[in-house]
């Protein structure tokens, strides 16, 4: 697993990234293999099994990077990045050539 | 000038397991400019089921030694990736941005991975593009931005091909682990 840009996170982030992991592999292959019309309930106890499993590690985790990317003064390029693509949703390559 | 860079090719393992295989990629030997991974922020669309995933890459050498040495600032940078993998339509996007030398210069990397047209359930198609370009600084600076935009390129390049090579062995070794613990359930 890689490193955290501060190693007082490292752990923490190996600790989140396990859990991710595990869960992430169990998320796709049900929720691709459903029916369309199941797919959002799945995809929705899935997000809710995510925060129970994961959500503290997450909070502990998010913690100490925030902390650790303000140390090495990445706050206000993020800022600017984050302001200037916010990237909220997927966009795809072709469809912005239709655009 | 900007310089273009561009680069399709097929992975030989299915969508679900090259997606998998996107948080395991970092460290690798091929790869190994690439010396942090932070997760800054993370959500799963209740509706979509798309998990969307914003991370901070630390890279070592990612500017030469003459720019540090002219324009301050540090050999090792930072790079915003953001992530979405969407299971209703089978695509992981990535987007990513340079946040250290922004001042000077951009180099904003698109990937795609999706199933292979040609064989859906076990191979993947890469498609990977990035423009690199320094902002404009002025005539006495023009050569400096043009050199280091020409420098940036070329280490994309290698870096881009490397890259292919260490995410090859690391989905190899995913795959077999794989395997490994079907094959104990069995």
């Amino acid at each position: 697993m890689a490193e955290s840009l501060s190693p007082s996170c490292t752990p923490l982030k190996h600790a989140y990234d396990a859990c991710f992991n595990a869960w992430f592999e169990g998320y796709l292959e049900p929720v691709v293999a459903s029916a369309p019309a199941l797919r959002e309930r799945r995809a929705r106890e899935k997000a809710d099994e995510y925060e129970a499993r994961c959500g503290a590690l997450w909070k502990n985790y998010r913690e100490c990077v925030q902390k650790a990317v303000a140390e090495k003064g990445l706050s206000s390029m993020l800022e600017q990045a984050r302001k200037d693509k916010p990237l909220v949703e997927p966009s795809y390559p072709d469809s912005e050539k239709k655009d | 000038m900007v310089h273009f860079f561009s680069q399709s090719f097929n992975y030989d393992h299915p969508w679900l397991h090259v997606t998998n295989g996107i948080w395991h990629k970092y460290p690798n030997s091929r790869s190994s400019h690439v010396v942090s991974v932070d997760v800054i922020d993370r959500s799963i669309d209740p509706h979509s089921g798309v998990v969307r995933t914003e991370r901070v890459l630390g890279c070592k050498q990612a500017a030469p030694g003459w720019v540090v040495k002219l324009l301050g600032g540090s050999e090792d940078a930072f790079v915003r990736e953001v992530s979405f993998v969407d299971p209703q339509t089978s695509r992981t996007t990535l987007i990513s941005e340079n946040l250290s030398l922004s001042q000077y210069m951009t180099v904003l990397e698109q990937i795609t991975y999706e199933p292979s047209p040609a064989d859906r359930a076990s191979r993947t198609q890469f498609r990977q593009t990035a423009e690199i370009q320094a902002r404009p600084m002025g005539l006495i600076w023009k050569a400096v931005g043009e050199r280091l935009e020409a420098w940036s390129a070329q280490r994309f390049g290698d870096n881009a091909r490397n890259g292919r090579e260490g995410f090859e062995n690391v989905l190899r070794v995913l795959w077999e682990r794989k395997l490994m613990v079907q094959a104990e359930e069995l």
